[in-house]
């Protein structure tokens, strides 16, 4: 029945060396070197907040060097009574015409690295792209900006209202039951740098969006914060197999991504590997439980009246039971990113 | 399938013959071996973005039957979903295994030895589109947006060269489209080469990015730009805004996003099949979770005497299935969701359905699919009317995963609701996925051959819906008599509700409605004869207004619906 397994969709669980990317936009100027080694917390490039663009004539000892390539960072040009007007430094959009249009703007934040990793590609203000050196979990979005802290795992149990405190300053948590913007919001005033969650439903997501928004336009600006989502929009429980990587992860430095989505962890923690035969069921009245694959269970009429391919799955408390293929998920053991 | 009288008919745009390069040309590879007559049976497979769909066609007494079908969430393995099918049929049918080279002992295994016809639906990617005026950048957006691409525009007229900038790097891009009017409109000279050069700066920043050029766009800028761009020339964009009929430049930026196994240009290709073989003016509305396609085939005579088809395929990514980024998209769903549900819970959970879209089978699961395929039936049709018409068609089919969600029936119910014509129409659904992949194959004969010969067995009847328009509502609106093979039955009509006909698929007969007012069906009048099929729903007597009016209130508006709903699907409440 191993085979048949194979119509059970499968879900990567970790993926070993992942390449990410750093969002960047015209104006930002990148300080790291491809090729280069890079440490989590390390900055990598310079963000400009408000980029403007800015027209300035090409000086004349510039136009017999050839047009720079787009993306170019063009150093500041002092003004030369009667003679040249002057330019910011900034990043070159394109020349044209005599004349070059470059972003330029005041204000630059910095852009740390998430993770312990090389830098393998920069697409000038489009995209830094790192290669991590440890394995990524796979989630599904990352609302917020990357980060990185330490992994630290709240009770099942536990009332974030109660249990987001400012002794959490600095670290990544991980929130195992309901989560509200209002939880959010607290984790983000305690210093807490990212949220981990195994769902999150549209309005808070939107609330999130638009407190991120806030703080984007604000001069002061508090920490980034990151809420990596594993699942979806409605509530669900982690799988017991993430379960298990985080378990083993707490205490680390992890980061948050968001191209791919994923929670960075360290190279150097042994990770549990997902049995084969386990399913996980995500849909129905046996949504959240798990259990081992037995085979097809052939096609059955569901409440409704829909008639759907199923699977016979044991439960992990001794019941067999036919569960539409749709509800069910697998984890893969371990795939490759690109 | 019967020939009924058409509806109200409009003239379907241009007429082509089979080989007109205009109907998307499937791929060389697509299996030319389904029609060859030594081979036995062969597989189809239709990827989709949720649903990989199998089926086992095999010969029985000469000509081509499905054997087995069924369909599996995306990611299943193809190998073991057909292995499944070639099991099922061994098990069911030990002989007809035996007779097609499938039973035990036959020499090759069935899963190396027999061809697959393979569809595979490309998601919408994104594309970029700048333009010197808000003039060109509206007619290269429609264009753009018909041919299935999910669009980001600007023009050089609005947008400085950052925010130009800025669009066409966004994470997910994948190609970028310039263009300007052939001839170049008196303002749009000027701005072509600066385009091309701020082109080219994008294009710099990010490798491997395809740039199509449409128009007189200079590309000297392009082919000397950094990390050398993938140039595609395209035709120049014609025509005034909204008018989409002939649009080459659709056409190419359709072939340029999909594959020649693109699952939704091959249902044109089927269509255009479908109308030549059966004589029938064809509409098939194909709705999927990654975007949608309308087709209309239209037969026709041919110059050299046969029949040719005329073949029109318009895509609108706004119309996938859970699609709620557009306003409006989600208060349409809660119109025609038949349960109450807050609003907040509503939208988890489509969209939970757009990223897992096999889950929440059970219950109101169904009811919340059936109410989502009305409303992006709605976006398909809003956005296609202009170019496609609204014109009388006589066969409906339902195409993509969508309408394998909802049981049969209710299929057609939402047909019924949601396309209002005066007229009457044949409705089937593509329940097997075999329009996908047989219209892979590239030969206009050999698709025909094989449209031909799987017959009945390529669409699932769900009956026939005759929908007058101008009757009175709540009042006595005249008689049907059905005739069927010598039986004849009487209904009265009462305007304003459902008549539903027992009518078993593969039945067929004539019926005379003789009506007190004057309604419209097709033309205007009280006595008309017509030619009907049957299948899972029946025949369907929709004898309400056109456009469907309902109540404000959304508790009556949910009671009526449920009572409609309830009648053509009567498990929903199990």
């Amino acid at each position: 029945m191993t085979g048949s397994l194979e119509l059970v969709p499968a879900r990567a669980l970790l993926v070993p060396r992942p390449r990410i990317r750093l969002e960047l936009q015209p104006g930002d100027r990148v300080t790291a070197v491809v090729g280069e080694a890079v440490h989590v917390g390390e900055v990598v490039a310079e963000r400009i907040r408000d980029p403007r663009l800015v027209e300035a004539v090409v000086p004349r000892d510039g136009a017999d060097q050839g047009i720079p390539l787009p993306g170019t960072w063009v150093p500041a040009e002092h003004a030369l009574a009667g003679r040249h007007a002057g330019a910011p430094a900034g990043e070159l959009l394109f020349e044209h015409g005599g004349r070059r249009r470059l972003v330029s703007g005041p204000h630059p934040d910095r852009l740390h690295a998430p993770a312990d990793g090389r830098v393998v590609e920069v697409e000038p203000g489009v995209a830094l792209v790192l290669e991590i050196d440890g394995p990524g979990l796979v989630a599904t979005e990352l609302l917020g900006e990357p980060h990185w802290g330490r992994l630290v795992l709240l009770p099942e149990e536990s009332d974030p209202r109660l249990a987001l405190d400012v002794a959490l300053a600095g670290a990544v948590v991980v929130l195992p039951g309901r989560v509200d913007a209002e939880a959010l919001a607290r984790a983000r005033a305690m210093g807490i740098r990212g949220a981990v969650v195994a769902s999150l439903a549209e309005r808070d997501r939107r609330d999130l969006a638009a407190s991120a928004a806030r703080q984007q336009a604000g001069l002061h600006r508090l920490a980034p914060f990151g809420v990596l989502v594993l699942g979806g929009y409605l509530r669900r429980a982690f799988a017991s197999a993430v379960r298990s990587t985080l378990d083993a992860a707490s205490g680390a430095v992890v980061g948050l991504v968001g191209d791919p989505p994923l929670l960075l962890l360290p190279a150097d923690r042994q990770l549990p590997l997902p049995e084969l035969d386990q399913i996980v069921v995500h849909g129905g009245p046996e949504a959240g439980r798990e259990g081992r694959w037995l085979g097809p269970g052939g096609i059955r009429r569901v409440r409704g009246g829909i008639t759907a391919e199923t699977g016979l799955v044991a439960l992990d408390d001794g019941r067999t039971v036919a569960i539409p293929i749709g509800e069910l998920e697998r984890f893969a053991v371990l795939v490759a990113n690109g | 399938m019967s020939h009924v009288e058409p509806g109200a008919a409009e003239p379907l745009v241009g007429t082509r013959t089979a080989s007109s390069p205009a109907v998307p040309a499937p791929s060389a590879r697509a299996v030319a071996a389904p029609a060859d007559d030594r081979q036995s049976a062969f597989f189809t497979l239709d990827h989709g973005t949720a649903t990989l769909a199998g089926a086992l066609v095999g010969r029985v007494d000469r000509r081509w039957r499905l054997l087995a079908a069924t369909a599996f969430p995306a990611g299943s393995n193809p190998d073991t979903l057909l292995g499944l099918l070639v099991d099922r049929l061994r098990s069911a049918d030990p002989a007809r295994a035996e007779a097609i080279g499938s039973g035990p002992g036959s020499g090759a295994e069935p899963l190396v030895a027999w061809p697959r016809l393979v569809a595979t639906s490309v998601p919408a990617a994104t594309l970029a589109v700048i333009a010197a005026t808000e003039r060109t950048r509206a007619r290269l957006e429609e264009a753009a947006v018909g041919a299935g691409w999910n669009v980001i525009a600007g023009s050089a007229e609005r947008t400085d060269p950052l925010a130009l900038t800025r669009l066409a790097t966004r994470p997910g891009v994948v190609a970028l489209l310039v263009g300007v009017a052939d001839p170049p409109d008196a303002d749009e000279r000027d701005l072509a080469a600066e385009l091309a050069v701020a082109a080219a700066g994008i294009a710099a920043r990010r490798p491997g990015m395809r740039v199509f050029l449409a128009g007189p766009v200079p590309d000297a800028p392009l082919l000397d730009a950094w990390r050398a761009p993938v140039i595609v020339r395209l035709p120049a964009p014609a025509g005034a805004p909204g008018d989409l009929a002939a649009s080459t430049l659709r056409a190419a930026l359709a072939a340029a996003r999909g594959g020649p196994d693109d699952s939704r240009r091959a249902l044109a290709a089927a269509a255009g099949s479908l109308a030549r073989v059966l004589g029938l003016r064809v509409e098939i509305l194909e709705i999927g979770v990654s975007g949608a396609a309308r087709v209309v085939a239209s037969p026709g005579p041919a110059d050299d005497g046969g029949i040719a088809a005329s073949v029109q395929i318009v895509e609108v990514p706004d119309a996938a299935l859970f699609r709620m980024d557009r306003p409006g998209s989600v208060d349409r769903i809660d119109y025609w969701f038949t349960q109450g549900l807050d609003r907040a819970r509503l939208r988890d959970r489509l969209a939970e359905l757009a990223i897992a879209s096999w889950s929440d089978l059970d219950a109101d699961g169904a009811l919340l699919r059936g109410a989502a395929l009305r409303g992006a039936v709605e976006r398909l049709l809003a956005a296609t009317d202009p170019v496609l018409g609204h014109g009388g068609v006589d066969l409906v089919i339902g195409a993509g995963g969508a309408w394998s969600a909802v049981p049969a029936p209710a299929a057609a119910h939402i047909v019924a609701d949601v396309v209002r014509r005066p007229g009457a129409v044949q409705v089937a659904i593509d329940h097997a996925r075999l329009l996908g992949p047989i219209g892979t194959i590239a030969d206009d004969a050999g698709r025909d051959a094989l449209v031909a010969g799987l017959g009945e067995d390529l669409l699932l009847p769900l009956g026939t819906i005759v929908t007058p328009r101008g009757l009175r509502p709540n009042r006595p609106a005249g008689r049907l008599v059905l005739e069927t093979r010598g039986a004849r039955s009487e209904v009265e009509l009462v305007a304003g509700g459902f008549t539903l006909v027992d009518l078993p698929p593969g039945a067929s007969g004539t019926a005379e409605l003789a009506f007190r007012g004057t309604p419209e069906l097709g033309p205007r009048g009280r006595r008309f004869k017509i030619a009907v099929s049957g299948g899972l729903a029946g025949l369907l007597l929709d004898l309400r207004d056109i456009p469907l009016r309902l109540p404000e209130r959304p508790d009556r508006r949910r009671e009526l619906l449920g009572t409609w709903e309830r009648a053509l699907w009567p498990e929903r409440d199990a």
